[in-house]
């Protein structure tokens, strides 16, 4: 018994790995620019789709990941350049156009890709796994997304904490208005922001895309996730998506395990509602101070 | 100030005229009339076969479920991405209630007098707890209450701590995502994947008068509560909570109001489409619908009550002329439609001709004067209703 | 008794200290002006004093109840009205409205639906209208007025919730200096049948309206009395103007 609980608590460290990449791009983007791109589930489709390509071209998913972060980030750019620096000062209604954007993109991928699912394998020195704990199998590629969870969350530490770029990020953050007297261009901000955090978005994709197919309506449920990750762990600080993520990914797997995946989210869910009475912007979000 | 200009000041005293919309103004009521004539004499010209019948039933549920889209949303700026949990419950009652009456009708092949895709998931008999099902009045009635009691409750959690705008959204999204996914997990219960179908319709004549008496009464009662004081609390709910709050207005009750009265009105939405339409599945309750939904009241024009109406009617028509030519391109017309609307159609079609009309009353001094203020104020909107902090120094 | 009595009042905001064990009244029918540099807490004792913010610890009295710690539109209710720094009102609706909305009246939804405007109330409104000067824009939408002219729909809309005590944060924030004259003969007016505790950095408009008032710094009160005294204060020049600078 206790075996199991000890397997499942291992297993949603992957979840929770897997919710860490899928939301740090997101949360960093709405963490500096308030806004959310709702076509952020299919920008991590696209990803899968590219990898797919590098892929069928003989890489893998080692040299998928650059490719995939230029290649997403581009697309960011695109977005962010034709549809949402208009509109920053509606937050709401970027849900709206993004949301349109995403539908795009499915469109587009489907007529490219057709509907059929493509399978992405993982690089070859990932197969198989490790025994932990008695004769409990661990695949490699699990302990592989941890690593990556942890890599990005890192580097994106890095980016915000210890560059110039990342200075001017946590200024725009803290006090846009100043930001701007002071002569940061807090427009080129909202944009680099919003390239970087679709570039880990495509990364994202790369990396998830051996777990199961890559279809067209992939990206959805990612993006579902990560909207609630970054609605529990809060954007404030970058804890908050790890923090958010494992409460999530924890919790979930548990109460999968002992239920069924279905009553495993609405009991996820539910606490979270619960959970933001308490932390209105989050864990780690501003808080009002009363 | 010289006193030449005192003295024209006081030559000219202000009307004390305040320019108020009537409750329902002529050229509503007359447009208004015409339509419901034209939909209400519909089949009697063409008959009660024609699938373009089918279509009007269906676009009016829409559009009801689009007018509560815009209570909450155009009138007091709430963004919920879950409207459709309450049109989905509100369905799905009236749904296994007809196909449990018809059901003990016509029996199965096997002899079971219950729904067949509860047999075809293994069920030996009806559950317990859908007995109660059996009487379709008490079906409707649990169709329309418990999605106000889950809006209700809903508004108690979030409202009452101050959660709105992009969070509000996000969460309604996921509520929706979860309501469908239960909806194909249990599908010996629901239906699953092919939702419930095969039950008897009421397409038809009186049915159609019927929704259509609805839809009239819900838009009158739309336009009383918006038109009356508690329609002015509700905008300025919209416009600035914080000056609400602060001027004595208890925001989240007012919030939870109109919220419970939008669930209620698309629950009953919900209920019309299942007995029209005959076949209820998980999409009616998902998230796709549910943004439909708002892109319906943002194309037709928000807080005008008119142009959910017509948003529905104009992209759903769009849709069924449409789709059958241009079908994956659809959908990208779809999106496209997302992205030009809240780019160059802030309000809509409805909220243009209005802003249009304006800027022709008021006349070219007007305007110029209007355009001069405008530049010369320097606005500081300090307090970003997404609820997401901006600027750090007002935090103090 | 004071209208308004705060006691030992501290806040801590991240990890800052704002308000320090602050101790500071108001008697009723009072025009009082609060002083200080930026960051002296100012607008933090406005804030805790309206409800935006619990403070961390200490206590605040109105008319006689503990208001510490209750929500912003009990407050309201209480008979405190707040006016922001930036000017705040309901964009989309017109002048007329907004002043309406803001009438007393019974807030609670139920009690509020379908309440017409009575034609007190509304002589009331008008009577409010041509008191700031706004009765010829009264059907224009409010986010169509200048910057002064949003000030002052503001204070009208404070004027008509028909507050015990009007608590005004720069309201002259942005205005030219006529504006401000105007704005100052506005709140002297205003002043005569309302308590009033004005936050004002310009000295030459405070000299003009003030009769007692209190400085902040690092949130904690400096100084109070009447004006002159609290000019002449060596403290308070020093911290204030400047060592050596006439104010």
């Amino acid at each position: 018994m206790a075996q199991a609980i000890i397997s499942q608590i291992l297993i949603g460290v992957s979840v929770t790995a897997i919710l860490v990449i899928s939301a740090i791009g997101l949360a960093v983007i709405f963490g500096v620019a308030g806004v959310i791109n709702m076509a952020h589930g299919q920008f991590i489709m696209v990803g899968a789709y590219v990898a797919a390509v590098v892929g069928h071209h003989g890489g893998n998913t080692f040299l998928a990941i650059p490719v995939c972060f230029v290649v997403v980030a581009i697309l960011g750019l695109v977005v962010e350049r034709g549809v949402i620096q208009w509109i920053y000062d509606r937050p709401l209604e970027t849900l709206l156009a993004t949301w349109g954007v995403g539908i795009i993109l499915e469109v587009v991928m489907k007529l490219i890709f057709g509907p059929e699912l493509y399978y992405v394998g993982a690089p070859k020195v990932l197969n198989g796994s490790v025994h932990l704990i008695g004769r409990l199998p661990y695949p490699y590629y699990r302990i592989f997304l941890i690593a990556m969870a942890i890599l990005m969350v890192a580097a994106t530490f890095y980016l915000i904490f210890r560059t110039d770029f990342g200075l001017k990020v946590r200024a725009v953050r803290r006090n846009r208005a100043m930001s701007g007297c002071l002569g940061i261009d807090t427009a080129k901000v909202d944009m680099m922001i919003f390239m970087f955090g679709s570039g880990l978005a495509g990364i994202a994709g790369a990396v998830l895309a051996p777990i199961k197919s890559v279809s067209t309506t992939m990206g959805f449920r990612y993006a579902v996730d990560s909207y609630m990750t970054i609605v529990l762990g809060g954007v404030g600080n970058l804890w908050g998506v790890p923090t958010g993520g494992g409460l999530i990914g924890e919790a979930e797997t548990l109460l999968a395990y002992k239920y069924n995946s279905v009553i495993g989210e609405l009991l996820v869910f539910i606490c979270i509602v619960i959970a933001i009475r308490v932390f209105p912007r989050g864990i780690f979000g501003y808080h009002e101070r009363a | 100030m010289s006193t030449a200009v005192s003295e024209i000041r006081a030559a000219q005293k202000p009307r004390r005229q305040i320019r108020r919309a009537r409750l329902i103004p002529l050229w509503m009521a007359i447009v208004g009339a015409l339509v419901v004539a034209a939909i209400g004499s519909f089949p009697l010209a063409a008959g009660t076969d024609s699938y373009v019948l089918l279509l009007l039933g269906k676009f009016l549920c829409y559009a009801i479920f689009a007018l509560s889209i815009d209570l909450i949303w155009g009138f007091t700026g709430i963004l919920s991405l879950g409207q459709a949990v309450y049109f989905g419950i509100g369905a799905y009652f009236v749904a296994l209630s007809l196909k449990i009456n018809y059901a003990l009708d016509h029996p199965t092949r096997y002899g079971n007098k219950f729904p067949d895709f509860m047999e075809w998931n293994g069920l030996k008999a009806l559950p317990g707890f859908m007995e109660p099902l059996v009487s379709t009045p008490l079906a409707v009635a649990c169709a329309l209450v418990i999605p106000t009691l889950l809006a209700f409750l809903f508004g108690v959690i979030t409202f009452k701590r101050h959660i709105y705008g992009v969070y509000c959204a996000v969460i309604t999204l996921a509520e929706s995502l979860i309501l469908q996914e239960f909806i194909i997990e249990y599908q010996a219960y629901t239906g699953g994947f092919n939702g419930i179908t095969d039950y008897s319709n009421y397409v038809g004549t009186p049915f159609l008068w019927f929704i259509l008496a609805v839809s009239v009464a819900f838009f009158v009662i739309a336009r009383v509560l918006t038109h009356s004081r508690i329609g002015t609390v509700l905008k300025s709910v919209r416009d600035n909570d914080t000056r609400a709050q602060f001027m004595g207005y208890n925001v989240a009750n007012y919030r939870i109001f109109v919220f419970c009265v939008s669930a209620f009105m698309s629950a009953a939405a919900g209920a019309m489409y299942a007995a029209w339409v005959g076949i209820v599945s998980f999409l009616d309750a998902g998230p796709q619908f549910s943004v439909e939904g708002v892109i319906w009241t943002a194309v037709g024009g928000r807080a005008t009550l008119v142009g959910p109406f017509l948003g529905a009617f104009l992209v759903k028509g769009l849709e069924f002329l449409l789709s059958g030519v241009l079908a994956e391109f659809w959908q990208l017309i779809v999106g496209a439609l997302f992205i030009l609307v809240v780019l160059f159609m802030p309000d809509g079609i409805v909220g243009s001709i209005a802003n249009w009309i304006r800027q022709r009353r008021k006349g070219t001094l007007a305007q110029i004067r209007e355009d001069q203020d405008r530049l010369a104020h320097d606005r500081q909107h300090d307090w970003d209703p997404a609820g997401a902090p901006r600027s750090g120094e007002e935090r103090v | 008794m004071a209208l308004l009595e705060v006691k030992d009042l501290t806040t801590r905001v991240s990890g800052y200290t704002i308000l320090k064990n602050l101790d500071f009244s108001i008697e009723a029918n009072e025009l009082r002006v609060l002083l200080g540099p930026n960051g002296a807490g100012k607008t933090t004792l406005i804030s805790m004093i309206s409800g935006q913010f619990k403070p961390s610890s200490g206590k605040i009295h109105f008319a006689g109840q503990d208001i510490t710690g209750w929500p912003p539109d009990a407050i309201f209710l209480a008979g405190i009205s707040r006016k922001f720094q930036v000017p705040n009102m309901y964009e989309t609706l017109s002048v007329y409205e907004n002043v309406m909305i803001s009438l007393q009246s019974d807030r609670r939804v139920f009690r509020c639906m379908f309440k017409s405007v009575s034609p007190a109330e509304s002589d009331r409104i008008w009577e409010i209208l041509e008191f700031v000067e706004l009765a010829d824009k009264a059907n224009d939408p409010a986010d169509t007025l200048a910057h002064g002219e949003r000030q002052w729909l503001e204070i009208g809309m404070l004027i008509a919730s028909n507050p015990k005590l009007l608590l005004l944060d720069e309201p002259t924030t942005g205005m030219t200096q006529e504006g401000k004259q105007r704005t100052a003969e506005l709140i002297r007016r205003i002043a005569r049948n309302h308590t009033v505790l004005l936050v004002e950095h310009d000295m030459h408009l405070v000299r003009q309206i003030a009769q007692r008032v209190t400085v902040l710094h690092q949130g904690q009160v400096l100084a109070d009395g009447m004006l002159a005294d609290v000019v002449a204060n060596e403290t308070v020049r020093e911290v204030y103007l400047g060592k050596g600078k006439r104010g």
